[in-house]
């Protein structure tokens, strides 16, 4: 993939999106205008409601002997007005009632059986719930009696000689623990997650729906066919552009947002404040952007699909239906992140946003919503580049859906970066279920087991066998040279405690402890695990199955890109992500490129086996020998650490064996998945 | 420098394109005609790169489809009658972006800009969006965007079609131009007048099989025609009576 070519195509396609006043007035100009003028409008009609209700004086209508001390009190404390005075009352109260009520003659009937009497005097406090009138109304009339009903009593215990507080054992008051910004956050959780997953997805529609099914229509995809363009290029510049323009009006709409709801949430909660700072304004993007990521990916794989704009609104109308219904998710009550709807994409975003605002979200539940975003997103991608690749989808517009996604004509060909990038994605989503569904059935040994064995090792033998990738070449199943095995050995020896020292490192920051004690605990510290059964769950099955995985299908896969950087750095990244924790994230990381690099350098899977070996059997040692940590990290310890290690990297460097090559390098294509 | 051979192109059980072969060398001008869904459109596509031909062969300036899809690409003009521009840039933008998909560096794509320009004769309506151009500029944008990179050989559907006399004749000097310099012109049209004006040999082209082809002269003598119109009509109307 061309870099230069892709920014062309981006560039062309932004410019030719944003002369488009279609699309900028609905992404730019709509959301804009609407949000202020639409809560502004809200806040005001219900400052001029509330204020309206307050002038107005109740028009009380009062059937039968209700008492007339109760009557002056809510004539009095409730400035209510007696309209509707009768001695007995009607044979049907409640129709009667529901008929003043609805004629607005009356907002509350009190009403008092006939030949009530005794101590205690029965009122009934009839109004319509569904009359915002008659229901406010109702409270003011009935607080008013309560506090009359209050009087009354302390009046008889006195008269009784009694303690009025005899009478009232609990003395009960209600206060609020939130203050005016928690109340004003957790209202705007309630709208900004549905409000920004509508508004990723309208600001993308019909820009997507322009560069795909528009451009079909107006037969310039076919001239640009005709260039020297790789699909995968096309796609990329396509995407970008769209993924730009949605992202610029979410920022902008974020911020309309933000400053509309700071007037506006007092309008409606008058004891409610809310501000967006900029570092939550930040978070929140992050947030956002996955699954802008993904919906514009499935909005460009959609669109394409159509003949024209008018058919591609009627393929995306559902697609903008699911975001709304997600995004939904933040209306109802008790729809929390858990474990389970962490994997669901869309919903997991909208109730981040929901949880970031009220303070309830930590980096690792942005961690795995980011990556399952993300793995969504990648499956949305290859999706839409292999749409690109159908030639009878892109010129005459028919829709061989059993052409685009049929396995069948694309397999035989190898692993390819797109293959190895589906094959990440789909591993990262039936993981994240998997070991859910495995820890809650068997604990610990059975998620490792079952996660490394059959979500991952079947897994990647199974997709070598899908696509007829031989396993001797993709897993690069061979022994080391002489200098490969003695500089495997030293970055085994070094690169361990140079693992131990990233972990130290990353220990200062804030939160990485609280994960580190957490693992510990899951890994057998507390006497869960022997040392025998946590060596062989966390160091030895996870060296043999992560390295088949990433430093064998998915390496090869991208290897074929033609970069070895772009093999290393993407296998590394995948790899990191797997691990979910922010810190462990980082830490995989950095381990990965070089477990990446062994693999390449030395053509062998078995050094990086090794090492991750080392550096997993480590971990376990060092988790059960406390001081070991401490005693490590010292510039002394550092040094040597080091210079193993660069020692084992300068013999690895070049010790692959002369063996036939069999992964040609081709241009960087998406194509080949299935 | 354009060789179709044995090309064959199917969808399911339609055949759009069967064993069509044929060759255009540099400086010659081959007119491809049929009627309707005779299959010239699937033969200009595979020729072009944009369909994959499901047998056969191809080549361009001696590039085939495997492995050298850029290279083919690169030899080639391709134009179409339908004047597919993007709507929102100008024509003078539409240059510049094919010209940088193509890699020209920026200064001598500047200056090939304006040579094109001045050549196909835009200057009045460069740095309009094209969108609001006549079919006639459009069109002349169009050719001028297809000879941006200076390809060898250049295929052509149906490029005059719905434009006026005036344009027509404008676009059929440009082609004659552009055979004077050498390059080899692939030409599909249903203006057989336009066929016989330009066309030093054709090809006949009927429900995707190659009917016949040769100059206009011998396509006539076998078919006992005076005009390639008969011709076309007594060749077409064989095999539709067959």
């Amino acid at each position: 993939m061309r870099l230069p070519i892709v920014l062309h195509i981006f560039r062309k396609d932004l410019v030719e999106t944003l002369r488009d006043r279609r699309t900028v007035v609905m992404a730019f100009v709509v959301p804009a205008l609407i949000y202020p003028l639409l809560f502004t409008l809200l806040g005001s009609v219900a400052s001029d409601k509330r204020g309206e209700l307050e002038r107005t004086r109740v028009r009380v209508a009062a059937w039968g002997p209700v008492p007339s001390s109760a009557l002056r009190a809510v004539e009095q404390q409730g400035r209510a007005e007696i309209v509707d005075r009768r001695e007995q009352p009607p044979a049907n109260p409640e129709s009667e009632a529901r008929a003043l009520v609805s004629s607005k003659k009356v907002h509350v009937v009190l009403l008092t059986p006939s030949g009530a009497s005794g101590a205690s005097i029965p009122i009934r406090v009839l109004s319509d719930s569904t009359d915002v009138d008659s229901d406010a109304m109702e409270r003011r009339v009935s607080r008013a009696l309560t506090d009359h009903d209050a009087e009354l009593l302390r009046q008889r215990m006195t008269a009784l000689g009694q303690d009025a507080a005899a009478a009232k054992p609990l003395d009960v008051h209600e206060e609020d623990l939130a203050d005016a910004a928690r109340r004003g956050a957790s209202l705007a959780a309630t709208l900004l997650p549905y409000l920004l997953l509508v508004l990723v997805a309208t600001s993308g529609f019909y820009a997507a729906l322009d560069l795909t099914a528009g451009e079909k229509e107006r037969g310039t995809l076919q001239t640009l066919l005709t260039a020297p363009v790789r699909s995968v290029e096309i796609v990329a510049g396509k995407y970008l552009a769209v993924l730009a323009l949605t992202l610029a009006a979410t920022v902008c709409n974020l911020g309309s947002i933000a400053l509309t709801l700071s007037r506006a949430t007092a309008a409606i909660d008058r004891a409610a404040r809310f501000s967006l700072g900029l570092s939550s304004a930040a978070a929140i993007f992050f947030t956002v952007l996955p699954a802008a990521l993904l919906i514009v990916a499935i909005l460009m794989a959609v669109g394409v699909l159509a003949r024209s704009y008018r058919e591609g609104q009627s393929y995306l109308m559902p697609i903008l239906i699911l975001v709304i219904l997600a995004g939904f998710a933040s209306f109802l009550p008790g729809a929390e992140l858990t474990a389970g709807t962490s994997l669901i994409p869309l919903l997991n975003v909208t109730l981040l946003v929901h949880d970031l605002l009220v303070g309830k979200a930590g980096p690792t539940q942005v961690m795995v919503v980011w990556a399952v975003s993300l793995a969504w997103a990648v499956l949305g991608i290859v999706l839409t580049a292999r749409v690109f690749q159908t030639e009878q989808v892109l010129l005459s517009g028919e829709k061989p859906w059993r052409d685009v996604l049929a396995p069948g004509s694309r397999t035989g060909r190898g692993l390819t970066p797109g293959n190895a990038l589906a094959f990440a994605a789909v591993l990262l989503v039936v993981n994240f279920y998997g070991s859910v569904l495995f820890e809650r059935r068997g604990g610990v040994a059975a998620m490792i087991l079952g996660t490394q064995l059959g979500l991952m090792l079947l897994p990647s033998l199974l997709w070598c066998r899908a696509f007829k990738a031989p396993l001797r070449e993709t897993l690069q199943l061979r022994w080391p040279s002489g200098r490969g095995w003695l500089g495997t050995v030293l970055l085994a020896a070094g690169g361990w405690s140079v693992g131990a020292l990233v972990w130290s490192q990353l220990l200062r920051f804030p939160g990485a402890r609280a994960y580190t004690d957490w693992l510990g605990e899951l890994l057998g510290k507390q006497g869960q695990l022997g040392l025998g059964a946590a060596l062989l769950l966390v160091a030895l099955v996870p060296a043999v199955v992560e390295e088949v995985t990433f430093r064998g299908v998915v390496l090869a896969g991208l290897r074929r890109s033609g970069s070895r950087w772009i093999a290393i750095g993407g296998s590394a990244l995948i790899f990191g992500l797997f691990h979910i924790n922010p810190y462990h994230v980082v830490a995989a990381t950095v381990v990965g490129l070089l477990l990446g690099w062994v693999a390449l350098e030395s053509g062998s899977i078995v050094p990086s086996i090794l090492i991750h070996l080392v550096n997993n059997g480590a971990q376990v040692l060092l988790d059960r020998v406390p001081d070991i940590a401490q005693r490590l990290n010292s510039p002394v310890t550092a040094a040597v650490a080091l210079a193993i290690t660069a020692a084992g990297a300068w013999l690895v460097r070049g010790s692959r064996r002369p063996a036939p090559e069999t992964a040609e390098p081709v241009p960087v294509s998406l194509d080949g998945v299935s | 420098m354009i060789e179709a051979r044995a090309l064959s192109k199917r969808y399911g059980e339609v055949v759009a394109a069967s064993d069509v072969s044929f060759t255009v060398a540099r400086g010659e001008v081959v007119g491809l005609l049929g009627p309707n869904g005779a299959g010239k459109t699937t033969v200009l596509r595979m020729l072009a790169g944009v369909l994959t031909p499901t047998a056969g062969d191809l080549r361009i300036a001696g590039h085939g489809t495997e492995g050298e899809a850029f290279e083919l690409k690169r030899a080639l003009g391709f134009l179409t009658g339908d004047t597919a521009l993007y709507q929102r840039l100008t024509p003078r933008e539409v240059l510049r972006y094919f010209g940088r998909l193509h890699e020209i560096p920026e200064d001598a794509l500047s200056a090939r800009i304006e040579t094109l320009v001045s050549r196909f004769r835009l200057g009045e309506f460069a740095d309009r969006p094209c969108g609001k151009l006549s079919a006639g500029q459009k069109q002349r944008t169009n050719i001028a965007r297809a000879f941006v990179h200076d390809p060898p050989a250049l295929i052509l559907d149906e490029p005059t079609t719905a434009l006026d006399v005036v344009t027509g004749r404008f676009l059929l000097e440009a082609f004659r131009e552009a055979r004077a310099a050498g390059k080899a012109i692939l030409f599909s049209t249903h203006v057989l007048g336009d066929a016989e004006a330009l066309c030093d040999r054709v090809v006949l082209l009927h429900r995707g099989r190659v009917l016949d082809q040769g100059s206009v002269a011998e396509i006539c003598a076998r078919a006992g025609a005076r005009t390639l119109t008969d011709a076309f009509l007594a060749r077409v109307g064989d095999e539709v009576a067959a």
